[in-house]
């Protein structure tokens, strides 16, 4: 789950998101767009753009595949690669235009591809270009014209700047000048995001091992109440090889070599089940947000229990059967 | 020579309500061949689980050959070795056929796999089964399975072959058949044969019949 997780992440192009800290009075505070050049000048920081964000609820949720509703984003069309974007497949929209480009996830949800035109607060848009950055939020939007958002929203603020720090500076320290500056900005750098993200990352792990220890512990439970039936069901055989004159090792020996027979086939063949269903699970489901991992910690894990318990589960009523008198385990039916 | 000797034993089930054995006292020649009476419930069975070392009594002794079992840690070998233990229930394991279940015994024994095969067909053929032996135990008859039980009983040659009802599932004809097979092996390699039976016809075919009734010897006498 980690591994599937971390694909859909990956940097975009500015070390630091600078927002308007307050956000008082339900609508959220924008930035005035003369802080754009007040943030080129401080130092270290090589490149500022400002960024709009309008999204548009949905009249309908059985109307919108998208339950988020649509999520426009104007910007600069050259300053697109401090949002992340580098390749886009198609043209780049013209300044002042209709045009956009979207997201592959936002063209998948709502059938739409190049040439297409999408509405957006009553305003055709004619898709120009496509483009995928690895990131959910960012794959389900379209980006416009800065200008054109603005007008068409009636603002001429932005939402948040996105600041491109020069080579080998401090992102740490540049994000906290900024705040000493500038008070009522908040602002959160790309290593702050990630490690953000690597916590969300760590509870979905902490969460993957729970159920994965879960899993093991029901199939333990499985394996030593089969191990138990099987042995106690041959208490009688016992008895018999007993009274012909068997040795307790010997037989203990035999239930051993059995169980570890036993128990690594259904590891096996539970491990190929696994698999399967996993893979036929994620091909119903047909999502490609998720992709499986299989992790040998996993297997290894799930294996050395499976025998250890089935050893324990087996050997031990073996052991206690074998300590009978031969004509008391001749007595089990 | 004196082969068994029992002395003061004593052996109660469920917390001393039921006494299966109560005080027997009793001592077993070499190579004989005794039977053992009594009515259902008497406590033969019992009994015959103490001469063959598949049970240990609450007090008393048991004493095969010298050797008092109390003090031996493990009988396994001696069971293998000495013993031929035919049941009253015959306990064939299910999963082996006819031939694999005779050769149980034999596994440990120091001879060649075609040896033990010629062994335990010799014992098929004695009990009538050689044409049923690649068959599994649910695909015979009581009588049939009480004759596999025999011929495994005997394969290694026991010096004491103990017999639990050997008879009792089968007809008259078939009864004296296997008693038959049993008296030739006791005879022909002087074996220690001792029979637990209702029956006093089959009884009377031993030198020596004990009778016992609620866990205690009634009677003891020699046939001839
Ligand atoms: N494991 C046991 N637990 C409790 N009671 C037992 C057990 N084994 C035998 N008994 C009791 O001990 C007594 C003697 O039993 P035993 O099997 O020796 O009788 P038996 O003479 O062989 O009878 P039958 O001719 O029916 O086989 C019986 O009352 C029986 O119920
Ligand atoms: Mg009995």
């Amino acid at each position: 789950m980690e591994e599937s997780v971390q694909t859909t992440f990956n940097e975009g192009g500015a070390e630091i998101t600078v927002t308007n800290a307050t956000n008082i009075g339900g609508n959220s505070g924008l930035l005035d767009m003369s802080f754009i050049d007040d943030l080129k000048n401080v130092t270290n920081v090589s490149d500022a753009v400002g960024q709009l964000s309008v999204s548009e609820s949905p009249e309908s949720y059985s109307q919108s595949k998208n339950i988020m509703g649509n999520m426009f984003y104007g910007i600069n069309a050259s300053k697109l690669n401090l949002a992340g974007i580098s390749d886009v497949n198609g043209s780049i929209f013209d300044e002042n235009s209709f045009e956009a480009i979207v997201g592959v996830r936002y063209c998948e949800l709502n059938n739409v591809s190049i040439g297409d035109n999408i509405t957006f607060l009553g305003h055709d848009f004619k898709i120009v270009g496509t483009f995928e950055t690895g990131i959910v939020m960012k794959d389900n939007a379209a980006y416009i014209s800065l200008d054109t958002l603005q007008n068409i929203s009636d603002t001429q603020e932005v939402s948040s700047i996105l600041v491109k720090t020069s080579e080998g500076a401090n992102d740490t320290v540049v994000s906290q000048n900024i705040r000493d500056k500038y008070e009522n900005v908040s602002t959160l750098t790309s290593s702050e995001m990630s490690s953000m993200l690597d916590d969300v990352i760590g509870i979905l792990d902490t969460a993957s091992l729970a159920i994965s220890g879960l899993a093991i512990f029901v199939g333990a439970i499985g394996v030593v109440n089969t191990m138990v039936m099987t042995v106690y069901e041959r208490t009688k055989e016992i008895g018999v090889l007993k009274s012909i004159g068997w040795k307790s090792k010997k037989i203990l020996t035999m239930i051993l070599g059995e169980t570890l027979v036993l128990t690594t086939l259904s590891g096996i063949i539970g491990s190929i089940l696994g698999i399967l269903i996993a893979e036929i699970g994620i091909r119903l489901i047909g999502t490609n947000r998720f992709s499986l991992v299989y992790t040998p910690k996993t297997f290894i894990l799930a294996f050395g229990i499976t025998i250890i318990v089935g050893i324990i589960g087996g050997v031990y009523p073996a052991y206690k059967a074998s300590k009978l008198a031969p004509t008391e385990a001749l007595r089990y039916e | 020579m004196e082969l068994i000797r029992l002395t003061n034993v004593l052996k109660q089930y469920d917390g001393g309500a039921v006494t299966a054995l109560n005080n027997i006292n009793l001592s077993i020649e070499s190579g004989s061949f005794v039977s053992i009476i009594g009515p259902s419930g008497s406590g033969k069975s019992t009994l015959l689980n103490m001469l063959g070392a598949l049970d240990s009594p609450d007090s008393g002794q048991v004493i095969i050959n010298g050797v008092d079992l109390a003090k031996q840690k493990d009988l396994s070998d001696f069971r293998r070795q000495e013993i031929g233990f035919i049941f009253q229930l015959h306990n064939l394991l299910p999963n082996l056929n006819v031939q694999e279940n005779v050769e149980i015994p034999l596994m440990d024994a120091k001879m060649s796999e075609k040896d033990k095969h010629r062994r335990a067909l010799i014992f098929i053929e004695a009990v009538g089964l050689l044409d049923k032996r690649k068959q599994k135990p649910n695909k015979l008859s009581g009588g049939e399975r009480q004759r596999v039980a025999i011929a495994r009983a005997l394969v290694n040659f026991p010096s004491i072959i103990l017999a639990d009802e050997p008879t009792g599932a089968l007809d008259t004809k078939t009864g004296r058949k296997v008693l038959d097979v049993l008296r030739f092996v006791h005879e022909s390699i002087n074996a220690t044969l001792i029979v637990v039976t209702h029956d006093r016809d089959v009884a009377k075919l031993a030198e020596r019949t004990i009778e016992i009734r609620d866990g205690q010897v009634i009677n003891d006498y020699y046939n001839r």
